[in-house]
C-alpha cells in the first residue's frame, strides 16, 4: 500500500519509514509539518496517512486538524493518528467526523511492529482502529458504568475488542473462543445495550463508540 | 513658588525661626529705650531670650516654651505693680511677648495634649495676671474683661491651630504607612505571581524536552527492538537483526546522554555538594578560561545556590557566545544581607536586557527570590554583572 508519514521527530519518521519499507510498502513521502502533509497527500493520493498529533507550529493538535481535513478532502485516504498521550476527546472527534478509514493509536504501539502494521493496513482498507487504552478509559468512565453493569465479564471483553475495531474472527482468536460464540456474545451485547445489530465492522464500532463516547 | 518657600522653611527650621525671632525683636526696638543704660541692656537681654526661644522652637518645643513662659511670668509679676507703684522697667512687656503665642502653637503641634494643655493653662493664667497688673497700673479697670477675653481667645486659637496641625501630621504619617504597606503587598503579590508563572513555564519546558527528546527516542528504540524480535522469530536474517541491534544500542546510548543533559538542566546533581564543588565543575567545561574566587561562610539555601549556579552558567554561556572575551572572572562572596556574585569578562561589552533574552530571564529569576541584578557593560567592555541575593549562609 502507498503511505504518507507526518511526524516532526526525524528519528521516529525515519524509523517508521524503515519498518514500513522493509515490509514492502510504498512510503511515498515522510514529512514534518501539516502543510507538507497536505501537499504530499494531494500529490501522492496514498491509501493511508500516518500522522503525529503534535506538530509545528504550536505542537498541540495540528496533526488531528490535518487528519480531519484529509478525511474531508480525500475520502480515499485513511488516516491513522498517533500520539504520545491518549486524549479521549481527540479520538471521539476523529470517530464522530469520519467513522470509516480512521485510527487513533498510542505511539507506544509501534513497539509491537506487526500489530502496528496490521492497524495501518486496516485503516488503509477503510477499517477503524481505536487504541485499547481509549476503549478502557471509556469503559471505566463512571457515568457509563451503570449501563454496562448488565454485561457479563466476557461480554465486556468482547465489547472492548469490538470497540477497538476488531473483526469477529480477530476477537475469537484473541479470546480463544470460536467465532460462533463471539457472534452470540455480540448479539447479546447489542441486545442489552438496545442497539441494532449490523454486519458492518465500522457500523459496529460506530455504534459502540456512540454509546460509549464522551 | 510658595511651595518652594514652604519646602525651604521646612528644611531649614533654625534659620527660618531665627529670622522670625529677629523680626519680633525688631518690632519692640522702640520700646527698649529705657534708662538707665543698665536697665536698657537688661530689657534687651529679656527680649533676646524671648526671640531665642522662638528660634529654637522646632529644636525643642518644651524648652522654648518654658523659657518664654518664665520670662513672661516674671514680666507679668514685676512689669506692673498692683498698687500703681514703680514697676521694674526692664521687665515691662513688649511686642516680643507675642512670641508666646507662636510657642504655644508649636507646643500644641509637637507635644502630647497633656503637655500642650498645661501650656495653655499657664498662658491663660499668665495673661490674666499681666492684664490685671496692667489694669491697676493704668487705672482702666473697665477694659479688663475685654482684654482678658481677647488675649484668652488668642491663646485658645493658637492652641487649637497647633493641635489640629499635630492631628493632621499624625494622619498623614498613618496614610503614608498604609501606602507603603500596600505597595509592599502589591510588590510581593507580583513577585509571587511571577514565581508561579516561572515554575509553570519551567515545567512546560521540561515536558516539551521529555516529549520531543527521551520519549521519542525510547519509542523509536522500542520499535527497533520489536523489529529485531520479529526478525529473529520470523524469516530470520541474522545480519539484518545485527544491524538493527547496533542501531538500537546507539539509540539507547543517545537517550541516556540526552536524559543526563536534561536532568542536569533541572537540578545538577553536583549542586547537592554546594557551590564550592558545583561552580568549579561548571567552569571546567567553559570554552573561555575562568578564574573563580569563592568566599562563603557556609552553605546557602538550595534556592539561592541554584540561582547562583544557573546565573553563572547563563552568564558564562553569554560571554562565550556574544562577548568575544578571552577571560572571565567569577567571584562569589558572603555579604551582610546574603550573597553577592560578580561575573566580569574582558569582552566587547554592550550587554543589554532585551525582551525574552537571556538577561531578562535571569533578572526575572533573581527578582523572584527578592534579589537584584546590576549590569555594567559599556560599549568596548568590560562587562561586569553583579547579582545580589538575600538569604542566610
Amino acid at each position: 500500500m502507498r503511505i504518507v508519514i507526518a511526524e516532526d521527530a526525524a528519528i521516529m519518521r525515519d524509523g517508521l519509514a524503515a519498518i514500513l519499507t522493509r515490509r514492502g510498502h510504498d512510503v511515498a513521502a515522510a514529512v514534518g509539518d501539516p502543510e507538507a502533509l497536505q501537499r504530499a497527500v494531494d500529490e501522492h493520493r496514498p491509501d493511508v496517512a500516518v500522522i503525529d498529533v503534535r506538530m509545528p507550529p504550536t505542537h498541540t493538535d495540528e496533526g488531528l486538524r490535518a487528519a480531519l481535513a484529509i478525511r474531508r478532502h480525500f475520502p480515499a485516504t485513511g488516516v491513522l493518528v498517533f500520539s504520545q498521550y491518549i486524549e479521549v476527546h481527540a479520538a471521539a472527534e476523529l470517530l464522530s467526523s469520519a467513522p470509516a478509514g480512521v485510527g487513533y493509536l498510542l505511539k507506544d504501539r509501534v513497539a509491537d511492529v506487526s500489530d502496528f502494521i496490521d492497524a495501518v493496513t486496516r485503516v488503509a482498507e477503510g477499517g477503524t482502529v481505536l487504541d485499547p487504552e481509549v476503549v478502557a478509559r471509556l469503559l471505566n468512565a463512571g457515568r457509563r458504568r451503570d449501563a454496562l453493569a448488565g454485561l457479563t465479564p466476557r461480554e465486556r471483553e468482547v465489547l472492548a475488542l469490538l470497540a477497538q475495531g476488531r473483526s469477529n474472527s480477530a476477537i475469537a482468536a484473541g479470546l480463544f473462543i470460536s467465532p460462533k460464540v463471539v457472534e452470540k456474545h455480540i448479539a447479546n451485547i447489542f441486545d442489552k445495550l438496545g442497539l441494532a445489530s449490523s454486519d458492518s465492522d465500522n457500523r459496529r464500532v460506530l455504534a459502540a463508540i456512540r454509546y460509549l463516547g464522551p | 513658588m510658595p511651595q518652594q518657600a514652604y519646602a525651604w522653611i521646612r528644611s531649614h527650621p533654625l534659620v527660618a525661626d531665627g529670622l522670625l525671632g529677629l523680626a519680633l525683636l525688631a518690632g519692640s526696638a522702640d520700646q527698649l529705650r529705657v534708662s538707665p543704660a543698665s536697665a536698657a541692656l537688661a530689657a534687651i537681654m529679656v527680649n533676646t531670650a524671648l526671640a531665642l526661644a522662638v528660634a529654637i522652637r522646632r529644636q525643642n518645643s518644651v524648652v522654648a516654651f518654658g523659657l518664654a513662659a518664665s520670662v513672661g511670668l516674671a514680666q507679668a509679676a514685676y512689669g506692673f505693680q498692683p498698687d500703681g507703684g514703680p514697676s521694674v522697667r526692664w521687665l515691662q512687656p513688649t511686642v516680643t511677648d507675642t512670641a508666646i503665642v507662636v510657642l504655644l502653637y508649636t507646643l500644641a503641634a509637637r507635644q502630647t495634649r497633656r503637655i500642650s494643655l498645661g501650656g495653655l493653662v499657664l498662658c491663660l493664667a499668665g495673661s490674666g495676671l499681666a492684664i490685671s497688673g496692667w489694669a491697676f497700673a493704668s487705672r482702666s479697670a473697665s477694659l479688663l474683661p475685654l482684654a482678658i477675653a481677647a488675649l484668652g481667645a488668642t491663646f485658645v486659637a493658637a492652641w487649637l491651630l497647633g493641635d489640629s496641625a499635630s492631628y493632621r501630621r499624625a494622619y498623614y504619617v498613618s496614610l503614608e504607612e498604609r501606602l507603603t504597606s500596600a505597595e509592599r503587598a502589591r510588590d510581593l503579590e507580583e513577585k509571587r505571581a511571577q514565581a508561579v508563572e516561572e515554575s509553570a513555564a519551567r515545567l512546560r519546558r521540561i515536558e516539551r524536552d521529555l516529549h520531543d527528546g527521551a520519549q521519542v527516542r525510547l519509542t523509536a528504540l522500542a520499535m527497533t527492538l520489536g523489529e529485531i524480535k520479529e526478525t529473529l522469530a520470523g524469516h530470520g536474517n541474522p545480519r539484518e537483526a545485527l544491524e538493527l541491534a547496533s542501531e538500537a544500542h546507539q539509540a539507547a546510548k543517545d537517550t541516556l546522554s540526552e536524559l543526563r543533559d536534561l536532568v542536569r538542566g533541572i537540578h545538577p546533581p553536583v549542586l547537592d555538594r554546594g557551590l564550592q564543588v558545583a561552580l568549579p565543575s561548571l567552569t571546567e567545561s567553559s570554552a573561555i578560561p575562568v578564574s573563580l574566587d569563592i568566599a562563603l561562610a557556609g552553605r546557602l539555601s538550595p534556592a539561592i545556590e541554584a540561582t547562583v549556579y544557573f546565573s553563572a552558567a547563563e552568564l558564562l554561556a553569554n560571554a562565550a557566545k556574544h562577548s568575544g572575551a578571552s577571560r572571565v572572572a567569577i567571584t562569589v562572596r558572603s555579604a551582610a544581607a546574603g550573597v553577592v556574585a560578580t561575573v566580569t569578562d574582558d569582552g566587547n561589552g554592550g550587554a543589554r536586557v532585551t525582551d525574552g533574552g537571556g538577561l531578562a530571564g535571569l533578572r526575572q529569576r533573581v527578582q523572584t527570590i527578592d534579589g537584584s541584578i546590576g549590569i555594567h557593560s559599556p560599549a568596548g567592555g568590560p562587562t561586569v554583572i553583579t547579582i545580589e541575593l538575600p538569604g542566610r549562609t
